[in-house]
C-alpha cells in the first residue's frame, strides 16, 4: 500500500507547477484552501491567488469575468458546493458565456466519508453533463491527474474536474498519456468491458483479476474524460464484448453509465449493468464502507459480471 | 470624457444627449408596435439615460473593434432590458439598424436576453439575475491585477438586490478592494411584479452599500448633469468599489404607465403607444426650439 497516492495533494503540486508554467492561471478559493491543497499555489503566487470566502455561487461568476480577460480562472470548493451551489452561475455566466473558467470539485463522490451526505456529491456529473460547452473530467491516479492539471488548463472551454479525496494505487506507469476525449484501454479481455471512472478504476481491474479465475475475460476500460465523449469512443471499447459494467462513484443516473447506456441503447444494444449510488441520499460513515452499501465493490462488480453474462448466454 | 456636465457651460451637449435618448425610447416603442411583443418597457425605459450617456460620452470603446482588449467593459446585469442595451450599441455604431428585422428570431444576433457571443459590443452574457454583477467584478479584478487603464462598469436594478448574489459579491468587491469597477443601481422603486415596498422591499438602499463598505453616491438618472456627476465622482475611488444609486421612474417616457403605475413587462396598446410616440415628438421639438 505504500505506493498509493493522495489525489489531494498530488493536485496541490500540479498547480502550482502550472502556476510556474503559466502566468494567466489564477487560482479562487471559498475558504477551504487547505483542505483543497491550494495553500502551495497561494504561498508560490499570492498576487494570482483569491480567497473569495464562504461565497460558492461567486466562484463561477467572478471567474468568468476574469476569464473573458483573458485569464485562466482555477475555482476550488468541494464538489458538492462548487457544482450544485454554483449551478445556475455555471450555467448561464460559465457555459452560455463560453468562458474559460475551470472548476475542480474536491473531495467528490462519497470521499468525505463520516461527513456524511451533505457533503457527499452523487449528482455533480449528471448536473453537468447536461450543460453545452462543459467538459469534464476525473482521474483515476496520481499519473493521470498530473496530466490532467495541465491539459485542463490548455482545453479551450469550460472544464469540471472531479477530484476525489482518497489515496489510490497507481494504474499507469509514468508513459501514459491522458487526452481531452478519449477512452484508455487498461486491461484486454474478450466476454465483457469494465467501464470505470475515477478513483474506483483499480477496483475494475481487481475485479478483472477475480473474473479472471472464473474463467471469464474482462476488458477494462478507463473513462477519465466524462464529456466530451463520443459514441465512437464506447463503441470501439464494447463492440466485440457481449456486456459491460459501468463502474462509478456517483448515482446511477446521468453519470459514467448513463452515458455509456446512451451509446449502448444507440449502437450496440447489449446487456449493461451500471454500479453506483441508487437514488438515494446517502450515509455518514467510512468511505469504504459507504461502497460497499452501495455495491461499488470488487465482489459485488465481480456478481455483476458474471450474471449479465450467465444470462447472455 | 469622463466628466461632469455644467448645465450652463454644457448646455449643446446636454441637448444632444436628450434628444439621443429620446431617439432610442422612440425606437423602443417602434420596435415593440412592429414585432407586436411583449417587452419590459418599465426597464428599458427607466435605464435608457444612464445607457445613452454611457454609450454617447462615457465609456471608452471602439465600435470597429467590439474585442479590443483596452476598452472599458460594460455588463448589463438586467438583461431583461437587453433591447435598450441594442438600440444604444446600434446608435453608438456596433451594428446597423437593419439588425432589429430579425429581432428575437431564429438566426437572429439580437437575442431575447444579452448574448456576448453573439451581438457586438456585448460584453458579457446575462439574464439570470445578480449574475452579471459579479462577473464585472471578476473583470475589474482582471483589469486590477493587469494594472490595466481600462474599469469595468455594470447596471444592476433595485430588484435585482434581492438576489444573495449581489450582496455575497458586493462583499467580496469590498474585500478585495476593487477599484476599478463602478456599479450602477437603477432604482426604479419597483422589480417584474410591481413596486417593491412592503413587499420585497430593499431600502435604505444607500446605508446597505455603505455598510457593505462601498463609496456610494447617489443621482437622478435621467437628469445627465446629475448623473455625470455622481459618476465623475464615482470614477476617483482608491481602494474602494464604487456604486451610484440612480433614482429613475419605470416607464419613463410612456405616460400612460406613469400614470397607471404599470409594471415592467406588457404589450403595450397601439393608443398607448402613439400617445407616447407623440409625447416624444414634442420634447423633441420643444429642445429644437432651444426649450429644456
Amino acid at each position: 500500500m505504500e505506493d498509493r497516492e493522495d489525489l489531494a495533494v498530488v493536485f496541490g503540486i500540479a498547480l502550482e507547477a502550472l502556476g510556474r508554467a503559466n502566468t494567466d492561471v489564477i487560482v479562487l478559493d471559498s475558504d477551504i484552501a487547505d483542505s483543497c491543497q491550494t495553500e502551495g499555489f497561494r504561498r508560490a503566487f499570492p498576487d494570482r491567488s483569491f480567497d473569495l470566502g464562504v461565497a460558492e455561487q461567486s466562484l463561477p461568476t467572478f471567474a468568468a469575468g476574469l476569464a473573458l480577460c483573458g485569464k485562466i480562472p482555477i475555482c476550488n470548493s468541494f464538489a458538492v458546493f462548487a457544482v450544485t451551489r454554483g449551478l445556475d452561475m455555471i450555467r448561464q455566466s460559465v457555459c452560455y458565456n463560453r468562458a474559460n473558467v475551470k472548476i475542480v470539485g474536491h473531495s467528490a463522490g462519497q470521499t468525505m466519508g463520516y461527513t456524511g451526505p451533505s457533503h457527499h456529491t452523487v449528482e455533480d456529473v449528471a448536473a453537468l453533463r447536461a450543460l453545452p460547452g462543459m467538459a469534464i473530467v476525473t482521474p483515476c491516479d496520481a499519473v493521470e491527474l498530473r496530466q490532467m492539471v495541465a491539459a485542463v488548463a490548455a482545453w479551450d472551454g469550460p472544464v469540471y474536474m472531479r477530484l476525489p479525496r482518497v489515496s489510490v494505487p497507481p494504474v499507469h506507469d509514468p508513459s501514459y498519456r491522458f487526452q481531452m476525449g478519449r477512452t484508455d484501454r487498461l486491461a484486454e479481455g474478450h466476454e465483457v468491458t469494465l467501464y470505470a471512472s475515477g478513483d474506483v478504476v483499480h477496483l475494475a481491474l481487481t475485479t478483472r483479476e477475480e473474473l479472471a479465475a472464473e474463467g471469464i475475460s474482462a476488458r477494462v476500460v478507463n473513462v477519465p474524460c466524462l464529456k466530451p465523449l463520443s459514441d465512437e469512443e464506447i463503441v470501439a471499447q464494447g463492440r466485440d464484448t457481449q456486456a459491460a459494467v459501468a463502474i462509478e462513484d456517483h448515482s446511477v443516473h446521468g453519470g459514467l453509465g448513463g452515458a455509456i447506456a446512451e451509446a449502448y441503447a444507440r449502437w450496440l444494444r447489449k446487456p449493461l449493468a451500471r454500479i453506483g449510488i441508487p437514488d438515494t441520499f446517502t450515509e455518514s460513515d467510512d468511505y469504504n464502507r459507504l461502497r460497499e452499501k452501495y455495491g461499488i465493490s470488487v465482489p459485488a462488480i465481480r456478481r455483476a459480471a458474471a450474471e449479465l453474462l450467465k444470462s447472455n448466454r | 470624457m469622463k466628466r461632469a456636465l455644467d448645465a450652463r457651460i454644457d448646455r449643446e451637449e446636454i441637448v444632444a444627449l436628450k434628444l439621443r435618448s429620446i431617439q432610442a425610447r422612440r425606437f423602443i416603442l417602434n420596435l415593440g408596435a412592429r414585432h407586436r411583443i411583449r417587452l419590459h418597457y418599465g426597464a428599458m425605459t427607466s435605464v435608457v439615460d444612464i445607457l445613452t450617456l454611457l454609450y454617447d460620452r462615457w465609456l471608452t470603446l471602439d465600435p470597429a473593434r467590439p474585442g479590443w482588449e483596452s476598452r472599458d467593459r460594460f455588463v448589463l446585469s438586467k438583461g431583461h432590458a437587453a433591447p435598450a442595451l441594442y438600440v444604444t450599441l446600434c446608435q453608438a455604431g456596433f451594428f446597423p439598424a437593419s439588425e432589429f428585422d430579425g429581432f428575437r428570431r431564429l438566426g437572429s444576433r439580437l437575442q431575447g436576453h444579452p448574448d456576448r457571443c453573439k451581438t457586438p459590443g456585448v460584453d458579457c452574457t446575462t439574464g439570470s439575475l445578480g449574475q452579471g454583477f459579479p462577473v464585472a467584478c471578476g473583470m475589474a479584478l482582471s483589469a486590477a491585477l493587469e494594472r490595466a487603464p481600462w474599469k469595468a462598469y455594470t447596471c444592476i436594478s433595485d430588484g435585482e438586490c434581492n438576489e444573495g448574489s449581489t450582496w455575497e459579491a458586493a462583499l467580496i468587491a469590498a474585500n478585495l478592494r476593487l477599484d476599478r469597477l463602478v456599479v450602477l443601481v437603477d432604482v426604479n422603486g419597483k422589480s417584474s411584479y410591481g413596486r417593491m415596498e412592503g413587499r420585497n422591499g430593499v431600502e435604505p438602499l444607500a446605508d446597505k452599500w455603505r455598510a457593505f463598505r462601498w463609496r456610494t453616491f447617489e443621482c437622478d438618472g435621467h437628469d445627465f448633469v446629475s448623473l455625470s456627476r455622481a459618476l465623475a465622482e464615482a470614477e476617483t475611488t482608491q481602494k474602494e468599489p464604487a456604486v451610484v444609486l440612480c433614482r429613475t421612474v419605470k416607464g419613463k417616457g410612456i405616460p400612460w404607465a406613469e400614470r397607471n403605475d404599470a409594471r415592467s413587462n406588457y404589450l403595450l396598446k397601439d393608443a398607448h403607444c402613439a400617445e407616447a410616440l407623440a409625447s416624444l415628438n414634442a420634447q423633441e421639438e420643444e429642445l429644437r426650439r432651444g426649450g429644456s
